[in-house]
């Protein structure tokens, strides 16, 4: 079963008008009691025991007595304002005090107030009634005096307010309904529009972010900004991936067939032996990017707290003999060893194997290798110095992004994520990931900021 | 009698690789497709060991070994997957299985980790912990953390003492690169470079030099035995 339903902003008009309505007219009631005055009850009790009793005396006595009975009151009164009258069917009066001509009334009318007539004194307010006086009417009423006429002025004032309370309630309630629906309509266009592929829309600020509409449009933007980069990793990974892997693939290819027609033996083995070890290049690229991309999809509670002096002299008892097998001195240098902090151990050291592998890889030889920790009140710092042929400063950020191997032959083995798996686990641990010039070679710098420092961040204003 | 392995894989090709490879090692394989027939019957015979896939129909290959545990069933059990991020491992690791390899993997790498995981199964229902280990010539006195080969003593730092240890465990066997870098380092990822052989390169020389046999043996392609 389907409801009809309104709109939102329908129903936001709705409760707009409800709701200035229900206001005003509290205000107005409160108003009209509080200056509701007992004039007019007192005058319309007046004119109706009057016409009562009138009608009564013709009732019983006849026209005549009416007439004598209107005469005698006018007299005992003697009130200009009074008016007793006898109109005939046409509305002209017969006897008694009154507009001389009043509208032909047609039937016994009630108590009301309007003007009688449009000749002075009659074409002021009267209360009056009118009621059967055999084949003519009786009118029976009252001029009113200032006060009644003060009431009844401030009852009209209050019928009107009520009506123009009304009428601006509507109009508040549509300018409102516009103003949030518009303001609404912004941002599900921008959903809209990225649904439908354009992931660069964001929401426009109407009041620098300080509206409540402005801090759900900024929040949709930062989360359109989280989805967009994921997309363009996404992106980039296949991209690089689909244009990387040919090399490898091509190389595997090529040392199948050359094993393919390989006599049997020693030749066919080393073919084979290097099939294998180009597949295993294969999947490590894989594993790293993998790595990558997870790492930056992941969430901050995999870090566990971790005394990085450990780490580091364990990553750098796995690489000690490898350089010095190379012919490199090693050297560890731990600065002002920093308490545990939540680290990622398998990550935060792989990415250190890493950098030790690219310094193993480039370093000259006879040159050395530094893998420096510094603690610091603000960051932790872990650095691998290197005596190699550094990178230029123009070529650093290229050395950073996936894929950007810096000798392009590609002719050595290796995939060049290095650096950017280091600068991606560098990221998941909210540091970064810095190249400078070590006079000559290369210093990778690792840069933690300590949890203390965000904390601090975060509680300032 | 020979020992008996359960593979639980729904992909038949791997399936099939692993039974035909395993069967030639010499053990006897049942199959099981999904995770609820490997559970029913991980849990009803007697196996030795378990090849689980990680990501099966029906039950996944960790609940499966979630349950198994559950159950009292302490069966050894290796998970392949093709989930290969260090958070991946350490998370099945966590969940109850004794192994952990990512697809796609070498036979002899699969092989050298089902023999290890026996052996280890097989030490714990024997005798008590040894304090000695003996490889041929060689003695390793595991209280005293001293090695000696044909009665002459061989310093080790204790890395070299840990990676000999493990070996000597293993004797006879072939241990992989990752299996040294998992059980001795703790890391489960993969180095660019070849960090372990050099590591395996100094231990042999302290362990050959002066001597006239080896006993630290490279297995191409696969890894490093140690055997008189």
């Amino acid at each position: 079963m389907t409801r009809p339903r309104l709109s939102v902003t329908a129903r936001l008009a709705l409760l707009a008008v409800a709701l200035s309505l229900l206001s005003n007219l509290a205000l107005i009631g409160l108003i009209r009691h509080q200056a509701h005055g007992d004039a007019i009850d007192a005058l319309r009790r007046e004119v109706v025991e009057q016409a009562d009793a009138l009608g009564a005396v013709g009732r019983s006595g006849g026209a005549g007595a009416l007439r004598r009975s209107i005469e005698r009151t006018l007299d005992d009164a003697d009130d200009p304002a009074l008016v007793i009258a006898v109109v005939d069917r046409g509305g002209r009066r017969l006897a008694g005090a009154g507009p001389d001509r009043i509208a032909p009334p047609g039937r016994p009318l009630g108590f009301r107030i309007e003007a009688l007539a449009s000749a002075d004194p009659w074409s002021q307010d009267a209360g009056y009634v009118v009621a059967r006086a055999g084949p003519d009417w009786l009118l029976v009423g009252r001029l009113l005096d200032d006060r009644q006429l003060g009431e009844r002025a401030l009852e009209r004032a209050l019928a009107l307010a009520a009506l123009l309370s009304l009428a601006l309630g509507v109009a508040a309630g549509l300018v409102l309904a516009r103003y949030v629906g518009g303001r609404l309509d912004r941002i599900a266009d921008v959903a809209d529009r990225v649904a439908a592929g354009d992931l660069s829309r964001r929401v426009a600020m109407v009041a620098d972010g300080r509206d409540a509409f402005d801090r759900l449009g900024g929040r949709v933007n930062v989360m359109l900004d989280r989805v967009e980069r994921l997309m363009e990793e996404l992106r980039l990974v296949t991209d690089s991936l689909a244009h990387d892997l040919r090399s490898p693939l091509a190389r595997l290819r090529s040392h199948a067939e050359s094993a393919l027609g390989a006599p049997d033996g020693p030749p066919r083995e080393a073919a084979l032996a290097s099939l294998i070890a180009e597949t295993d290049l294969v999947m490590r690229m894989l594993a790293t990017l993998l790595e990558i991309s997870r790492s930056e999809a992941m969430s901050r509670d995999r870090l566990a707290p971790t005394d990085a002096a450990a780490l580091i002299e364990s990553i750098a008892e796995l690489y000690a003999p490898a350089a010095e097998d190379a012919g490199l001195t090693f050297e560890v240098a731990v600065e002002r060893a920093p308490a545990a902090l939540p680290l990622h151990r398998e990550l935060l050291s792989q990415a250190v194997a890493n950098l030790l592998d690219n310094a193993l890889a480039h370093a000259a030889r006879g040159g050395g290798i530094v893998l420096r920790l510094t603690g610091g009140a603000e960051a932790l710092t872990i650095a691998v110095e290197d005596r190699g042929p550094g990178i230029a400063v123009a070529d650093r950020a290229r050395a950073l992004a996936r894929f950007g191997r810096l000798d392009e032959a590609r002719s050595r083995p290796g995939a060049g994520l290095g650096l950017a798996l280091i600068a991606a686990v560098a990221r998941f641990h909210g540091g970064r990931l810095e190249l400078d010039d070590n006079a000559p070679g290369l210093i990778a710098r690792i840069v933690i900021p300590r949890p203390a420092t965000l904390d601090r961040a975060d509680a300032a204003p | 009698m020979s020992r008996k392995i359960l593979i639980v894989e729904d992909d038949v090709a791997t399936g099939d690789y692993l039974a035909k490879g395993l069967v030639e090692a010499g053990f006897a394989v049942e199959r099981a497709v999904d995770g609820r027939d490997g559970l029913y019957l991980a849990s009803e015979a007697g196996f030795d060991l378990i090849v689980a896939d990680r990501m099966l129909p029906g039950i996944d290959g960790l609940a499966m070994v979630s349950a198994l545990r559950a159950a009292g069933v302490a069966t050894p059990v290796l998970i392949l997957s093709a989930l290969a991020t260090v958070d991946h491992r350490v998370d099945g690791l966590r969940a109850g299985a004794d192994d952990y390899l990512v697809k796609p993997f070498s036979f002899a790498e699969l092989s050298a980790r089902v023999e290890a995981l026996l052996r280890r199964r097989e030490r714990a229902g024997g005798e008590r912990t040894p304090s000695r280990l003996v490889v041929g010539d060689m003695e390793i006195d595991l209280l005293a953390r001293t090695v000696t080969r044909a009665g002459r003593a061989i310093p080790l730092g204790t890395r070299e003492f840990s990676l000999l240890e493990y070996l000597a465990r293993n004797a006879g066997h072939v241990v992989t690169r990752t299996m040294m870098l998992e059980k001795i380092w703790n890391y489960h990822f993969d180095p660019g470079s070849n960090v372990v052989d050099v590591h395996i390169g100094r231990l042999r020389r302290k362990l050959e030099d002066g001597f006239p046999a080896p006993i630290l043996h490279t297995v191409r392609g696969a890894g490093y035995r140690l055997s008189a």
